[in-house]
């Protein structure tokens, strides 16, 4: 098909042609076949009319009635006809008598000569509806046959753009590969092309986003650690030398630098866990394995910090999902909640397994978040009152906006709430098996 | 009377028009020269066949109109092979046979039309059963291209096939006349569907449109169109294959 327009005119125009023709010619060849049927039905109905008088007691209930009328005197009648004149008009007339309705012509062709017949009105209706019904019959009998077909034509005709709309909603989010289809009408080539153009623009845009963040947050990783150490270097060097620093600019000058290295690796952590870049690579892998694997590894900030961590519930949770991802997604909430919660607290994880789900809940005795922030803080580099935050700690602001990329990548959940604690905060994660 | 017309158009233009769809579907991509190579023979062999009509019904005892056609029909199988079999020269050969079939259509509407006993018809009969006759010839035709345009992608050889029997559709229709005129034995007759398939139905008359139907064929006669189709669909296949 080359295009839809051509396709449905052609098609279309041809099946009602067809259809209304082929119905034209039955009705009629039916209509004949019955006009024939009358013509013969007459010929019979005048011969027993004029038959029936030689027949004694012969009563047809279909039939002529025939007078001929000479000089005022009845001088020949049919069994139906009644003594006195049916009609005394000229030319066609309706009249009552042996109990019916009928249609008389009168005809006076001499002046001593008067021929009057008469046939039942019921007879002469039927006959013609007999006649009618048949022209009509195909006509009405082909429109089903022809919206079946319209139906069908219209289907054939819209494929192509169903096979498009198909393969669009079945691309993944990041399928931004050209869609291809067999045989494109002309009405679908351009929106096509200029689809795939699309896809491509969009192709090239996230992977230069891509690169871009990943070279700007590489580019500057390495001078800010080049600046990490002259830092504690020089720091040093102020302490052999004794050099008094009563503002503390060196502390600050050291906290802002850690503070950029971790907003830089939080940004590159950012952009490989993004949906929309991010390759997973789904395994079966142990959650909770992973999970006692993540709270060793910020066992010496938590015990610094003097506070209490427990692991509860399942020692083993089986789950289809990308290693890496994952392990970012239990660090990134067991460091939130120790440092956003006081020296000396409490955090608590907890897995089990609901409904064919995964549950992972992460809570803490800290001071919480109120409910009305609680879909603020997944936005990036949102922080709760700004970089004064109250806690005082060192934060990028993207770290839940990762555990929510993440949580999306693998078409799970995540809500937040109050902790089960006297205080502080419950996040539940919730991950598909 | 209207209905006779209706089905003389139809008798003959349905072939010429399932031939054309079918020829069009072959030669899609030159459909213009196809279409010249078809106009240009077509309008050349009907004038000649008109103007001399009288001369070529009185030549070989007064078969020569019954022969003419036979050998048009011959002809038309015979080119359709050729396109087959040369590629290079299939549109020119087709549109000619093409041409040879159009030639006896035209030629047995322009003998129904003027013909003396046919003042019966009334004017209106004329063109009311042309118009109903050629409609129904042109909506088949159209229908049977995006058909066949369908059929070809999904089936292989559906096209090889539908020529074929297009093909030799022309040979029944030859070897009928030639019979008739006795240059060809009758023969026995091989079976008699008329009760299960009449000729004058309405499946009877697209059949023998698209693949020369008979109700009672001789021995020969199937034996020559089983051969003839199996000729013309040997070529196909050999042509699909060179693609």
């Amino acid at each position: 098909m080359r295009s839809l327009r051509r396709y449905l005119v052609t098609v279309l125009i041809a099946l009602f042609t067809l259809i209304s023709f082929v119905a034209a010619l039955q009705s009629y060849k039916q209509s004949a076949i019955r006009a024939e049927a009358l013509f013969d039905q007459d010929l019979q109905i005048l011969a027993s009319s004029l038959s029936q008088q030689y027949q004694a007691g012969s009563e047809q209930e279909l039939g002529l009635a025939l007078q001929v009328w000479q000089k005022g005197e009845l001088v020949y009648r049919s069994a139906l006809a009644p003594q006195t004149s049916m009609s005394d008009a000229e030319g066609f007339s309706e009249h009552n008598f042996a109990g019916k309705r009928w249609r008389v012509f009168r005809q006076t062709p001499t002046d001593v000569l008067t021929v009057i017949v008469a046939q039942p009105l019921k007879q002469r209706q039927q006959l013609a509806d007999e006649v009618i019904t048949a022209s009509i019959y195909p006509v009405v009998l082909s429109l089903p046959l022809q919206a079946l077909l319209i139906w069908l034509v219209v289907s054939k005709a819209l494929s192509p753009i169903k096979r498009f709309s198909a393969q669009l909603s079945s691309k993944k989010a990041n399928d931004l590969s050209p869609v291809e289809l067999d045989q494109v009408p002309a009405e679908l080539d351009q929106m096509l092309k200029t689809t795939n153009q699309l896809f491509a623009r969009l192709a090239d845009a996230f992977e230069r986003e891509k690169r871009f963040a990943s070279d700007v947050a590489h580019e500057l990783r390495t001078p800010l650690s080049v600046l990490q150490v002259n830092l504690h270097n020089a720091s040093q060097q102020w302490q052999r030398s004794n050099i008094s620093d009563p503002e503390g600019s060196m502390l600050a000058l050291q906290t802002g630098v850690e503070r950029m290295s971790a907003l830089i690796e939080q940004i590159m952590l950012l952009n490989r866990t993004n949906p929309e870049h991010f390759q997973a690579r789904t395994e079966q892998l142990d959650l909770a394995g992973l999970c006692r694997q993540v709270v060793a590894d910020w066992y010496p900030q938590i015990e610094k910090k003097q506070q209490q961590i427990e692991l509860l519930g399942l020692e083993h949770l089986s789950l289809k999902g990308d290693a890496f991802a994952l392990r970012l997604l239990v660090s990134n909430l067991v460091g939130n909640a120790s440092k956003y919660t006081q020296a000396g607290g409490s955090i608590q994880l907890e897995l089990c397994i609901e409904q064919q789900h995964a549950l992972l809940v992460v809570q803490d005795n800290g001071p919480g978040i109120a409910a009305e922030e609680y879909n603020r803080v997944f936005d990036r580099f949102y922080r709760i009152g700004g970089d004064r935050h109250q806690s005082g700690t060192l934060g990028s602001g993207l770290g839940l906006a990762i555990v929510r990329d993440i949580v999306v990548l693998h078409q799970g959940q995540i809500r937040l709430g109050a902790s089960d604690f006297s205080s502080g905060l419950k996040v539940t994660v919730e991950l598909p098996l | 009377m209207l209905i006779n017309t209706v089905l003389m158009f139809l008798r003959e233009l349905l072939p010429l028009c399932l031939l054309l769809a079918t020829l069009l579907v072959w030669h899609r991509s030159v459909w213009r020269s196809f279409a010249l190579y078809f106009v240009l023979p077509s309008v050349l062999m009907l004038s000649l066949i008109s103007l001399k009509m009288v001369w070529i019904s009185e030549q070989l005892d007064g078969l020569g109109l019954e022969l003419l056609y036979s050998f048009l029909y011959l002809s038309c199988f015979v080119l359709l092979c050729l396109s087959a079999l040369k590629a290079q020269w299939a549109p020119l050969s087709s549109a000619i046979a093409a041409a040879c079939l159009f030639s006896i259509s035209g030629s047995n509407l322009l003998l129904y039309t003027w013909l003396p006993t046919q003042t019966e018809n009334t004017p209106a009969d004329l063109v009311l059963g042309s118009a109903l006759g050629v409609g129904i010839g042109v909506s088949i035709a159209v229908l049977w291209y995006y058909l066949l345009t369908e059929l070809k992608q999904w089936r292989i050889h559906s096209f090889a096939l539908l020529l074929s029997l297009l093909g030799a559709r022309q040979v029944m229709m030859a070897s009928a006349i030639l019979i008739q005129s006795d240059w060809l034995p009758a023969g026995p007759q091989l079976w008699q569907t008329e009760q299960l398939l009449s000729e004058q139905s309405e499946l009877g008359f697209f059949l023998q449109a698209l693949m020369g139907y008979e109700a009672t064929p001789s021995l020969f006669q199937v034996l020559l169109y089983l051969l003839c189709f199996a000729v013309l669909f040997w070529c196909c296949s050999l042509m699909e294959k060179k693609r």
